[in-house]
């Protein structure tokens, strides 16, 4: 029960944030929503990102552990799994550099 | 006039004129008249030339008794080089080293030449980038073609022929996209790298943007290899044998 009000008290912090979308009101509404659906788009990317690379990562050093003689193979899997994960949350970055002004 | 970096300005000042008459008469109007010439340019032109002095020092020093220390480097490179085409492609690989060689030595000194200052990465602005996928792609088309002449078509119709309806446009629009990903992944890489520099700087102006000028390094060559390897799979794909 104290988990639950903790992590409810912590969301009601974020609609203190909400009065500022009031202020810029006559054209800013759009620019605000903007800006805020691409902070969570990048927020979103990065973090599947980094749970994709986890996963990478743990593989490659549990079959390293399992079998060191294959180190150039696991390696190189590795390097290019990771960059082309990685590519994925650039192109969100891309996409929002585009478009936010 | 745009801020430019002192080669820009150098090149501008001498020549403005005969490059911005050479772009109307192409149709192109540059935005600053008095300025034609980009700071990626400049700075890639620089690389370009420097490269090319680098390939002639090596090559009028090369000796099989006494190699020195520009041959020994210049042999690991492409040994390396050699090595990645023999594992991707197999046996026919090393007639693609050359290619892949110059072109991971143009990015990488292209992304590295960002550390110095006074000059910037062609890099990070998203012409180069696709020039070099762009190239990259028209390469491995083009040896796709030469391996196996007007049969290479067939490849994009998949494995089997009753699916090739279906495998045409998938396999269309996905190379097509692998011009849009190299470009992106090394633009996003090189750009995102300035931005966080920048940010900690205005943050901490002392001491920690040098952490982020040491992942820049690591960046760098990492894009470079993850460039090049992916050309060197495209290649495989495209010139394969199914024995």
């Amino acid at each position: 029960m104290s988990k639950i009000s903790s992590i409810l008290m912590m969301a009601s912090v974020f609609f203190f944030a909400l009065p500022a979308f009031a202020q810029g009101g006559e054209a800013a509404s759009g620019g605000g929503l903007v800006v805020a659906a691409a902070c969570l788009a990048m927020a979103i990317a990065s973090g599947l990102c980094g749970l994709g690379q986890a996963r990478a990562t743990g593989s490659a050093a549990e079959a390293l552990a399992r079998n060191p003689a294959a180190r150039p193979g696991i390696q190189f899997a590795l390097i290019l799994g990771l960059a082309l994960i990685e590519s994925l949350a650039l192109y969100t970055l891309v996409i929002i550099f585009a478009k936010v002004k | 006039m745009p801020e430019q970096l002192w080669i820009t300005e150098i090149l501008n000042h001498w020549f403005a004129g005969p490059v911005t008459s050479l772009l109307y008469s192409l149709g192109i109007h540059p935005t600053y008249p008095q300025a034609p010439i980009t700071n990626a340019f400049a700075v890639e032109l620089l690389v370009f030339l420097l490269l090319v002095v680098v390939f002639l020092l090596v090559r009028s020093s090369l000796s099989v008794d006494k190699p020195g220390a520009l041959q020994h480097i210049f042999e690991g490179a492409h040994g390396f080089v050699e090595h990645q085409t023999h594992e991707v492609i197999g046996h026919g690989g090393e007639r693609y080293a050359p290619f892949l060689m110059a072109l991971g030595l143009f990015i990488l000194v292209n992304n590295l030449i960002g550390l110095i200052p006074g000059f910037e990465a062609p890099t990070a602005s998203p012409v180069v980038p696709l020039g070099c996928a762009v190239v990259a792609w028209v390469y491995y088309q083009a040896q796709g073609f030469r391996h196996a002449g007007p049969k290479y078509l067939l490849h994009f119709f998949g494995p089997v022929w009753w699916l090739g309806w279906l495998m045409l446009p998938i396999e269309l629009i996905s190379h097509l996209a692998r011009m849009m990903s190299l470009t992106i992944r090394l633009y996003a890489n090189m750009f995102a790298g300035d931005m966080v520099t920048l940010v900690f700087f205005s943050l901490v102006p002392v001491g920690v943007p040098i952490l982020f000028l040491v992942l820049h390094i690591g960046v760098s060559f990492l894009q470079t290899y993850i460039f090049v390897l992916l050309t060197t799979v495209y290649l495989a794909g495209a010139v394969a044998e199914e024995h």
